[in-house]
């Protein structure tokens, strides 16, 4: 099944294009890290996906379901968490979980919502304002997943937590994953979260998908290249090169991402330039956010 | 069992599972036999998607390395003498690959190098030549 359908979605808003003929399609199971800069439009995604926003083209499907149209029975199956998300800071912990339970009468597990918050020590007698952000956030998430959601969709989750709380939230995140095996798209600038989480990369700049491929291809087939500035070579003749994503220049020096494993990489630009000894490695997620997102110098 | 992954490694985390494994497997720690966690124990001590983990255990059955039997939870897989010491050789090889790149960019005479791997091979502490 197909959990998350996007068919050349554009939305903007005024004169700016948040999203531009965007399309995607996401099965059932699988974990997608949505990524991108300030303002590359995560967040107009996944509030199209909710159905919070309706783009000016194109269609989309959530479960089957139109967002807009079928909101009710898609917020019936899907668990959502956000950053800006506030919950009622007068209720105690567990007033706040009966009230989501009353939300999802047929569907909500008293003992997930139990087994969790008893694993991650959230003091379900007191009020919300008493906990700690992370401890909120975490409230927040164990409600969006007791009702044993389909789909559950995060917006920058662990925005604005400390190092330990966002691993106690991506720790809850993995034990309602090892419960449920649900589909997980989930927004972050944090890249071990994503690296630890998700098995599909979604990278947006300015509006459009630059990325969008397996995790462990991603690693095993992406690599950088120094190579020097010197005569015969420039921009356009790396650029121009099979399989070259990016050419950034730094200092007297290009740095190059190509879509090959590391010793091809090495001896196609090598063989190309007649150059010999190139510094060529695999990347991590944020270098290789930073080489393909990232400005020139 | 005393797994660690890098997340931010340019090596994929399934790929590190796999070889830290194979390391154990081959050095002794694990014995044909033993069990491995569970995909869920291992996804939660280690914060990674159990997705991760199965993938890592899946080509580790496919290599021979782990088996998995009906009702059991996944246990190390005899290994006969031969094949343990191909692997090991494998292993060793593959780890080379790096010191032998760094011997070929900085010119190192062949017989240098084979001297200075094998010095650092001898027990340390260890008087040398008396003479």
């Amino acid at each position: 099944m197909i959990a998350i359908d996007f068919k050349n979605i554009t939305c903007s808003y005024e004169n700016k294009t948040a999203l531009d003929s965007i399309s995607l399609s996401i099965p059932a199971g699988q974990v997608i890290g949505l990524v991108g800069r300030n303002g590359a439009g995560k967040t107009t995604l996944i509030r199209s996906a909710m159905g919070m926003l309706r783009p000016q083209s194109g269609t989309i499907s959530i479960l089957g379901l139109d967002p807009v149209k079928d909101s009710v029975l898609v917020k019936q199956r899907v668990g959502y968490v956000s950053e800006e998300q506030i919950l009622p800071p007068f209720l105690k912990v567990l007033d706040v979980m009966n009230l989501h339970k009353s939300l999802y009468p047929m569907t909500w597990d008293d003992h997930l919502a139990r087994k969790l918050s008893s694993q991650f020590n959230l003091p379900t007698d007191q009020k919300i304002k008493t906990l700690s952000k992370g401890q909120a956030r975490q409230v927040a998430l164990v409600c969006a997943v007791s009702h044993r959601p389909e789909l559950l969709i995060l917006d920058e989750p662990a925005g604005g937590l400390d190092p330990s709380a966002r691993r106690e939230f991506l720790e809850t995140s993995i034990a309602f994953l090892n419960e449920s095996g649900s589909t997980i798209l989930f927004s972050s600038h944090h890249m071990t979260d994503v690296e630890r989480m998700s098995n599909r990369i979604i990278l947006l700049h300015k509006g459009k998908k630059l990325l969008d491929r397996d995790m462990d291809d991603l690693k095993e087939e992406n690599t950088l290249v120094i190579i020097p500035e010197i005569e015969g070579i420039d921009r356009s003749s790396i650029k121009d090169l099979p399989q070259c994503l990016s050419v950034r220049k730094r200092g007297d020096l290009y740095h190059s991402v190509f879509h090959l494993p590391v010793e091809e990489t090495r001896q196609c630009v090598e063989d190309k330039f007649s150059l010999r000894g190139l510094q060529a490695k695999s990347m991590g997620l944020e270098e290789l956010f930073i080489e393909v997102t990232g400005g020139q110098s | 069992m005393m797994i660690l992954v890098d997340p931010n490694n340019g090596i994929p985390v399934y790929r590190q599972l796999m070889d830290q494994i194979k390391f154990f497997v081959s050095s002794g720690v694990l014995k044909p036999g033993d069990p491995l966690p569970s995909t869920r124990s291992l996804s939660s001590q280690l914060g990674v998607n159990p997705m991760t983990i199965s993938k890592a255990y899946s080509f580790l059955e496919r290599e021979q390395v782990l088996e998995r039997r009906p009702g059991r939870p996944l246990v190390v897989k005899n290994v006969d003498p031969k094949e343990l010491e191909t692997r090991k050789m494998e292993q060793l090889n593959e780890s080379l690959k790096h010191p032998v790149r760094v011997v070929k960019q900085l010119n190192i005479d062949i017989k240098q190098a084979a001297q200075a791997f094998e010095d650092l091979l001898k027990p340390s502490g260890e008087p040398h030549d008396r003479n």
